[in-house]
């Protein structure tokens, strides 16, 4: 009974050392698949060790020992697998050997072979691809029982003499089995339950970086700014709890806030040799206290202590600095710091997401530009051919004809307006068509019916002329018989609606030049109102095509 | 002697304009002017003039597909007139005489008159390169269709014009037999008749060693003794 308590009490022991263990960085590499050399090397002294003070510790019986020897060499098999099992299992049965006593041999051999015994345990878990069975407490136990069980026979086995073999087994079988099966299943428990705590705080690292991509998705979609930046680093702030949080670009601090924004002004200059340290190098700068201090360079009150620096990243090249402050008697959290890096990352690739939808928009407006510089040749050599011809037996409409061609020229160069009213735009639209008119004479007949309370609302400029050209040019004037536009302006459902027919129903989708410009003015409404409106056409083959330009009711005011 | 010559353009004011250059160099005399290539066909096919001035963008049928739809032998000389020159690569693809530019100028237009003179004195022999004809033309009460040859059965000539027919209707056609044996895959089986050997089911021989053939549609035409062999070479029979 005696013996029973006192292993008891050691194993309290062990379980301290444990828990100790598994608060140290060493510990959390134990978690990982596979160990380092130096990290196997690691070990095998700890378990040692522990192995080594089991036998110290036991309690001596009949010129034996009471022991929990078994413990490290039955754990460092589990989790080590057979090398690290075998080793430990060996150094400590040496050491037990050289101790002495009538089961020297037979305990030193036996310790080696429990620790053997306990890495094939871990093999065979490996294999079956259940790692997670070595810390089951089922498992644990059963191995310790097996290997005690064998440390029994092989005393019985080998020491000699027999009877007093016998007499020890009988005395210490039980309290050893029990004790040391209880111990090493609550050792691995331990274990366990620590290595859950790591994975939940993963897990709440996780979704807290998840919960600040949310929020800051859209943010930036204008690139980065004093109002932007304040939003972001308003949101970090709230979703850390660190005591403030500061946005610098390469040159000045964009945005501040939290404790000490009284005198850390956003729009100063980058005042910390750290941040333009982490500039200058590319990299992550910590100052804690312990490898510097840091002190505010503005103001000697600064409750500031401890700040993180982490770089902003886009293609490679440092565009600005996220910082985190912790206050002096508080420490930063290791989950603030890798988040942190987390969020400066974030912040990159949504800057580098933002510069393409900017460099998107950019391209639709100098396709437009584009199109607009792109006098229509055959408009302009046909027109100039037919007013030489006009010219010879009506010099007034010539000189008529000359006026439309340089007023819809001047239109066509006016690119800097973005918006035009309705009337601007019919005007420039009317240039176009008198021309056409006289060229296809008979052949074209154009209808407005346009609602005249419309005429002052300002539409996108170029919205319907290269649709009316388009009408023409692809419907019209294919046609052998009278070809008819129509065009109409009018309300519906609050919308201001823009209709124009065709009656040549020849439109075909493909992405020829034609096509392209009808593209482009619907590219660019949505852009600039939104999906619900642009562009639609619909064509019935051969009888007419109707190319529909919805916008708001107020048009773009 | 004046050359003869016939304008297709499209736009009225372009066609006056030309006529009146032509005439100025008092070389040309300008037998008609149309608006389009149908009835420019027309005009080619009754006037037989030395040569063409030809707008390429025409309402329904381009220049190039025109100069398609033409018998050789009475293609006349080719000159394009156009806005744009875009297409001047593929007008001197089809050894078009020349290219004016519009607006036309006088002494460039001379210019052209002097090759043409040249040409058609020298009678050099014109090699145009002319693509094959992939549609045919079918006008209706006041619109052209243009039908594609793959559905066509057979054509068929008769007193009252050229007609060309596919499962279930009959076409009326500008084009001569001639043109579109010349222009096209299909075959010539009988004085007044042209198959599309793609659509023949059946070939029946006749005692009189003529011959008739069944079309996949349930259509019969028939197969002079004058064409039987070449008919047999082509289906390999």
């Amino acid at each position: 009974m005696n013996i029973l308590i006192n292993l008891f009490k050691e194993i309290a022991v062990f379980l301290v050392i444990a828990y100790l263990f598994s608060k140290t960085p060493a510990f959390k590499l134990l978690l990982t698949r596979k160990f380092s050399r130096n990290y196997f090397f690691t070990l095998y002294v700890i378990f040692s060790a522990v192995s080594i003070i089991g036998t110290y510790f036991g309690v001596p019986v009949e010129g034996a020992i009471a022991n929990n020897r078994v413990i490290g060499a039955v754990i460092a098999g589990l989790i080590g697998g057979p090398t690290l099992g075998f080793s430990v299992g060996l150094t400590a049965g040496i050491h037990r050997y050289f101790i002495g006593g009538f089961t020297a041999v037979s305990c030193g051999l036996s310790t080696t072979v429990e620790g053997l015994l306990a890495g094939l345990v871990h093999f065979y878990f490996m294999k079956q691809e259940k790692n997670e069975r070595i810390f089951d407490p089922d498992v644990v136990f059963l191995t310790t029982l097996v290997a005690e069980i064998l440390q029994m026979i092989i005393i019985i086995a080998i020491s000699r003499p027999i009877d007093r073999a016998i007499e020890l087994v009988e005395l210490i079988a039980l309290p050893m089995i029990i004790t040391n099966s209880f111990g090493a299943t609550l050792i691995m428990s331990l274990f366990r339950d620590q290595r859950y705590n790591y994975d939940k705080i993963g897990s709440a690292y996780s979704k807290q970086a998840l919960r600040i991509a949310k929020k800051i998705l859209g943010v930036l979609s204008k690139g980065l700014s004093q109002s932007s930046a304040e939003k972001i680093a308003n949101i970090i702030l709230e979703e850390t709890n660190v005591a403030a949080v500061a946005i610098t670009d390469r040159e000045n601090i964009l945005a501040f806030v939290g404790v000490g924004d009284d005198h850390h002004k956003p729009g100063n200059q980058i005042a910390s040799e750290y941040t333009r340290e982490a500039i200058a190098e590319n990299k992550i700068v910590f100052i804690d206290g312990s490898n510097g201090s840091y002190n505010c360079p503005l103001s000697g009150d600064c409750k500031l202590s401890t700040v993180l620096v982490v770089p902003m990243r886009v293609n490679e090249e440092v565009i600005g600095t996220i910082k985190l402050y912790e206050l002096k008697n508080k420490f930063f959290l290791k989950i603030n710091e890798t988040l942190g890096e987390g969020i400066a990352e974030l912040v990159a690739n949504q800057l580098i997401a933002a510069r393409y939808e900017y460099q998107k928009n950019m391209l639709t407006k100098s396709e437009l530009n584009l199109i607009q510089a792109k006098i229509n040749p055959h408009f302009l050599f046909n027109s100039i051919n037919t007013i030489i011809a006009v010219s010879r037996w009506n010099a007034d409409k010539a000189r008529d004809l000359l006026m439309h061609l340089s007023n819809y020229f001047r239109k066509n160069l006016k690119r800097n307006a973005n918006l035009s009213t309705i009337k601007e735009e019919l005007d420039h639209v009317n240039s176009y068509l008198e021309i056409e008119k006289v060229r296809f004479q008979d052949h074209l007949k154009i209808f407005f019916d346009i609602d005249k309370t419309l005429l002052d609302v300002k539409i996108p400029t170029f919205t319907f002329q290269p649709i009316v050209e388009n009408a023409i040019k692809h419907g019209v004037s294919k046609l052998l018989n009278n070809g008819e536009v129509r065009i109409k302006i009018f309300r519906n459902n609050g919308n201001l609606q823009i209709d124009i027919e065709d009656n040549g129903g020849l439109y075909v989708e493909k992405n020829d030049k034609s096509g392209l410009g009808i593209k482009i003015v619907d590219k660019r409404i949505k852009n600039l109102v939104g999906n619900d409106y642009g562009v639609n056409i619909h064509c019935e083959s051969d009888t007419r095509t109707v190319a529909t330009i919805l916008l708001p009711g107020g048009g773009m005011n | 002697m004046k050359l003869k010559a016939v304008i297709i353009e499209d736009e009225i004011n372009a066609r006056r304009e030309l006529e009146f250059l032509l005439e100025e160099t008092g070389k040309v005399n300008v037998l008609q002017k149309c608006g389009n290539a149908l009835d420019g066909i027309r005009a080619i096919n009754q006037s037989h003039p030395d040569v063409i001035f030809l707008d390429i963008q025409l309402p329904e049928i381009s220049g190039f597909e025109m100069l398609s739809m033409i018998e050789i032998t009475k293609l006349p000389r080719v000159v394009f007139v156009t806005a744009y020159d875009e297409f001047a690569i593929e007008a001197f693809e089809n050894d078009a005489v020349d290219y004016l530019l519009k607006p036309v100028e006088k002494e460039r237009l001379s210019k052209t008159i002097e090759k043409l003179n040249k040409l058609i004195l020298g009678k050099t022999p014109q090699k145009l390169n002319i693509a094959p004809l992939k549609k045919i033309p079918s006008a209706g009460a006041n619109k052209v269709k243009m039908v594609d040859i793959d559905t066509i059965q057979y054509v068929h000539s008769d007193e009252t014009g050229v007609f060309f027919i596919d499962c279930d209707k009959k076409h009326f056609t500008e084009l001569t037999l001639k043109v579109l044996e010349e222009k096209t895959k299909l075959f010539r089986c009988h004085k007044q008749y042209l198959v599309n050997l793609d659509k023949i089911d059946e070939v029946v021989f006749e005692e009189n060693s003529a011959a008739k053939i069944q079309t996949n549609c349930k259509h019969l035409i028939p197969v002079s003794r004058h064409y039987l062999k070449e008919l047999k070479e082509h289906l390999g029979i």
